[in-house]
């Protein structure tokens, strides 16, 4: 079993970045971060190998920010600004605001299921975190894509 | 920009070294792991203590009436009640983490199909028991002097009074409130997954 130091090292960024993505909110991600660990903390020595411990964390991770009730209440749906082609800029910080915007407006599942992805999870694993078939989770990401890919699309992201 | 596989480039591109060191978070851990349950635990400690309290007062005081000893044993069945039913509830939540999204959401909705139970039967029933205990269990030590007999009656009839039309129903509005609150939430969360 890896001992949690370096479970922390590895898996700290990627939860930050998926709790990041769902909340839109830095300060918010680095609580949910924390409490994903402090879970993992708790239950690490019980952890038995039936799934990847990637998946057990992203479980535990994911599980939290659906249960993160401010966060729908802060996040309205009509998060984007109307005009969004007066807002972009070039720089790396402006694009991953845009991203997080764009992410913010899907719906809860939508925001967990992308921000997986976009994090590298194989989709076998996705599934296994959201509870979903292979299938479906195929389906959706391809939909949540294109759904992403008009709001580029439409602010002159995409060539 | 080209296409989406550039998306997780920027997405990579948010800075993480921000995050608390890995000792720095074990220092965190160990300070607040509990904390989100100390109310849970701490119930279930005074419960408990109240309850073996109870139970050691009815054995070594010799009282004489009969009330007596079923008032007490009223209170240290309410205490022993409360206790096991915040044990049941500490259990879901340690045992809640290696569950899907899916799953989850299942989860929590029994959660909540418990709180409502709990605010419906087991509660009253607690402060029933816990009420009558008490009234029974005070009427030896004041029923001889007339003075300490109808003003503490009268002080536990107001606090019951407070307890059981003033606070019972705003705990049960405000949790009733939060429920509803969550099955609208999971209603929306679930109905995305199907």
């Amino acid at each position: 079993m890896t001992d949690f130091e370096d479970i922390y090292n590895r898996y700290a960024p990627q939860i930050f970045r998926v709790c990041l993505g769902y909340t839109n909110d830095a300060d918010q991600a680095k609580d949910l971060v924390q409490d994903t660990f402090v879970s993992v903390w708790k239950n690490l020595s019980g952890f038995r190998n039936q799934s990847h411990i990637s998946t057990w964390i992203f479980r535990i991770a994911t599980n939290n920010c659906l249960r993160a009730v401010k966060v729908a209440k802060r996040m309205p749906a009509a998060e984007l600004p109307s005009n969004l082609a007066d807002t972009f800029d070039e720089s790396p910080e402006e694009k991953l605001s845009f991203l997080y915007k764009c992410i913010a407006e899907l719906e809860e599942t939508e925001r967990v299921i992308i921000s997986l992805e976009l994090e590298g999870l194989p989709q076998a694993e996705i599934a296994e975190v959201v509870g979903l078939s292979n299938g479906n989770v195929r389906v959706k990401i391809y939909r949540i894509k294109e759904k992403l890919a008009q709001k580029f699309k439409a602010n002159g992201q995409f060539k | 920009m080209d296409n989406l596989n550039d998306l997780k480039a920027i997405w990579h591109s948010a800075k993480t070294d921000s995050l608390p060191t890995s000792v720095e978070m074990e220092q965190i851990i160990k300070k607040f792991r509990n904390q989100k349950l100390r109310n849970k635990w701490l119930t279930i400690v005074v419960s408990c203590l109240i309850s073996v309290l109870m139970i050691v007062v009815l054995f070594i005081v010799p009282f004489k009436l009969l009330v007596t000893y079923l008032g007490g044993g009223l209170i240290a069945t309410s205490s022993v009640l409360l206790a096991a039913t915040n044990i049941k509830s500490l259990k879901r939540f340690y045992q809640l983490d290696d569950y899907s999204n899916l799953d989850f959401l299942a989860f929590i909705e029994q959660t909540r199909q418990n709180q409502i139970f709990y605010y419906k039967k087991t509660m009253v029933i607690i402060m029933l028991l816990c009420s009558v205990g008490l009234l029974l269990y005070l009427y030896e030590l004041t029923y001889q002097h007339l003075f300490w007999f109808i003003s503490t009656y009268a002080a536990i009839l107001v606090y019951l009074l407070i307890m059981w039309f003033i606070v019972r129903p705003r705990s049960f509005k405000k949790g009733t409130e939060k429920l509803n609150a969550t099955r609208q939430r999971l209603e929306k969360i679930s109905n995305q997954l199907k």
